[in-house]
């Protein structure tokens, strides 16, 4: 009964327009700016999309989202969603309800939102635009969504190949959902009013390359676990928008004082690793502490890398195909390959951790190629199995065991080269 | 005269070993952890020292490694089973560039150079391949541990075991002797899919040359042969490889001498 009330104030704009300040000022006290507009952000996003004044639509976390703002629409993401409930522990019920959908072996944040939907904490979407890049799960889980729903789905297919067809063909897509967009939910949204939006992007992306740039500081300013969960959920969910700015400027604010000062986050930097995956588990975990504890930064994750070109702002759609195009998680290997001998060198990084998530195809499925390369550098290199957001298929004992291992190899390594 | 223990908290059995200054094994003990791995890890130890007439006093440094590592509040350190096993398989076979350990709860496989940890893999978070599952095989087949160990010496045929789940595994083997299937069949078989496991894990790490096998399976001649089978060579096996990483955590505490650490005294009364 207390669930069900409790649900049923989700669901309403007011409790997301009461909650705002309250919850604002409460994380404010953690005195961590970026934070707090983060926590701004998701209950403005919240009320927005429940309020239904302006389109809802659903996307993937790697479709550009400032196409979506550009509409004059309001983007949802389910995948951000399930990471969100995962923080809160409460992914258990969702998962094992979306489950009974579904193999198993589907990603958990998809299971966890096919059961959200049941739930019906998410709001209804009026169109769901996704993009087969990089998730192999994504074109399912939408088309599920799209049927169970009722609602229409437009997919943009992003081929593997980055040449002059492939190009034509992603901005015809583009092109093409735009207008169908537009269409089916009535908007007189023009290309200009896409390229608001995009230059918001692009001001935007011009700080996280800052940003990126700020974080090569020794000792390590910001914490990768950070960097892995609202950070990057800004970077998918809010780009385009005037809320993505002032985050990371925020953002850019805060590292910038910390690199100047001199001070990492952590008392004293041992070790400096660089997170590979996405993701990291968002159920209470003792993992981020535990490499705190040990003196281990994470000093870059793979997630926050601004991987795209800066965009020339002539015509958006053409920007945003190589955007598309340039994703180095997508396609052949040799592309990741690089950008992770890139991070290595440039973050003088003495360890890499490959998060490998249950059931996540696209990343895992290459670990052991970007591993054999890792280690070629002399760098260790450790595959960590685990879920996301399911805390059932996590093994605390092996994972410690795992990283303090780890941790010991690069101790002794550390010494045997320092003589 | 100043001594050095290690202590392993594994998930079935607990292992002390004391080191003296020399850097020999002066004594060690193995009892079950049960349910009170700390308990079980001061009993052991005390079981350790009564045997050479010491007390705790005369420990200079304890570490501590196995699942239960961090119960034992009374080390000055501790490590965990693969630096510890790596250690102490150095100390029988310095020239070891690979060590197979097989445990109670997991299986690990771990690469070398020049003595140092270069690359480890572990098993998942199931039983398979461990020695959990090869008790809950020979209880299945109605035979102690020894005797499924030498049946499997001896066997000259095998019957393919395809689950590495220890409770399909279970049902596996209740189907086959409901077929009628010779025990040798079975017990050979089994080992043979464990080996074929490590193996595909061993096979993932730098190649190199020779093995050394720890671990309390290690104990078990039948596995011993399973898997030189598989990996077509001969495997090193300490005197007694179950207290192997005891024996490295001993002689991590050794070096910790140099480091300066000392052992808080009072923890342990």
């Amino acid at each position: 009964m207390a669930l069900s009330s409790f649900l049923k104030c989700l669901r309403r704009p007011f409790f997301w327009s009461i909650i705002r300040p309250l919850v604002c000022l409460y994380v404010s006290k953690e005195r961590n700016r970026p934070f707090t507009l983060w926590v701004e952000f998701l209950c403005w996003i919240f009320k927005e999309a429940w309020k239904r004044e302006k389109p809802v639509i659903w996307t993937n976390s790697f479709f550009p989202v400032e196409f979506i703002y550009g509409l004059g629409a309001i983007p949802f993401l389910p995948e951000i969603f399930s990471a969100l409930v995962a923080y809160f522990d409460w992914t258990r019920g969702p998962i094992s309800k979306g489950s009974l959908k579904t193999s198993t072996d589907l990603c958990s944040f998809y299971r966890c939102a096919l059961g959200l939907k049941e739930y019906e904490v998410m709001p209804k979407p009026d169109l769901i635009i996704s993009c087969s890049q990089i998730c192999d799960g994504t074109k399912a889980f939408y088309q599920t969504m799209s049927e169970s729903l009722g609602i229409p789905h437009l997919f943009v297919d992003v081929p593997f190949q980055k040449d002059e067809n492939a190009k034509r063909y992603v901005k015809s897509q583009l092109e093409e959902i735009f207008h169908e967009a537009k269409n089916i939910l009535g908007l007189k949204t023009s290309l200009e009013d896409l390229g608001k939006s995009f230059d918001m992007a692009k001001r935007t992306e011009s700080l996280m390359r800052e940003i990126a740039h700020l974080r090569k500081s020794k000792p390590a300013p910001f914490p990768g676990s950070e960097g892995m969960s609202y950070v990057s959920g800004m970077s998918f969910w809010a780009l385009g928008s005037e809320r993505g700015l002032a985050f990371f400027e925020a953002l850019k604010e805060r590292i910038e004082k910390l690199v100047k000062e001199r001070r990492g986050y952590l008392k004293e930097e041992r070790f400096r690793v660089l997170w590979l995956h996405h993701i990291r588990p968002y159920y209470p975990n003792p993992i981020m502490e535990f490499l705190k504890k040990k003196g281990v930064a994470i000093a870059y994750e793979e997630a926050n890398y601004p991987w795209w070109p800066e965009r020339g702002g002539e015509d958006p759609l053409e920007d945003l195909t190589e955007k598309l195009l340039s994703n180095p998680w997508y396609g052949p290997i040799e592309g990741r390959l690089k950008l992770v001998r890139d991070l290595v060198l440039e973050y003088q990084i003495d360890g890499v951790i490959h998060f490998s998530h249950w059931g996540c195809r696209q990343s895992t499925g290459g670990a052991s190629i970007v591993g054999e390369m890792v280690k070629s550098m002399g760098i260790p290199y450790l595959i960590l199995p685990g879920d996301g957001a399911d805390p059932d298929n996590y093994s605390p004992g092996q994972t410690l065991t795992r990283l303090q291992a780890f941790i010991e190899l690069m101790e002794r390594r550390w010494r045997f080269t320092r003589g | 005269m100043a001594l050095y223990a290690g202590i392993d908290v594994g998930s079935r059995t607990t292992k002390a070993l004391l080191l003296n200054d020399e850097g020999e094994i002066i004594s060690y003990h193995v009892l079950f952890t049960g349910a009170d791995p700390k308990g079980a890890s001061f009993r052991c130890l005390k079981e350790c020292l009564k045997e050479i007439g010491k007390s705790l006093k005369d420990i200079e440094m304890i570490v501590s490694t196995g699942y239960g590592r961090k119960l034992v509040n009374f080390a000055t350190k501790e490590y965990t089973e693969i630096t510890c096993h790596a250690r102490g398989a150095g100390f029988y076979f310095p020239q070891v560039r690979m060590v197979i350990d097989i445990g109670g709860q997991d299986s690990k496989v771990i690469a070398l150079e020049d003595g140092m940890v270069l690359d480890f893999i572990m098993n998942d978070k199931c039983a398979a391949g461990t020695g959990r599952f090869l008790e809950v095989m020979a209880q299945t087949l109605e035979m102690s541990l020894e005797e499924l160990a030498k049946e499997a010496s001896r066997a000259k045929q095998a019957v393919p075991i395809s689950s590495m789940c220890t409770v399909f595994a279970e049902s596996e083997v209740i189907s086959l002797i409901a077929e009628g299937i010779s025990r040798e069949k079975i017990v050979w078989g089994l080992h043979l899919a464990i080996a074929k496991r490590i193996a595909s894990m061993a096979k993932r790490l730098p190649q190199g040359r020779p093995i050394v096998f720890t671990g309390g399976v290690a104990k078990n001649k039948g596995m011993v042969r399973a898997l030189e089978e598989v990996l077509g060579e001969k495997l090193l096996v300490p005197p007694d490889p179950q207290i192997v990483g005891a024996l490295g955590a001993a002689l991590l505490a050794r070096d910790l001498k140099d480091e300066g650490n000392r052992l808080n005294h009072h923890r342990t009364d």
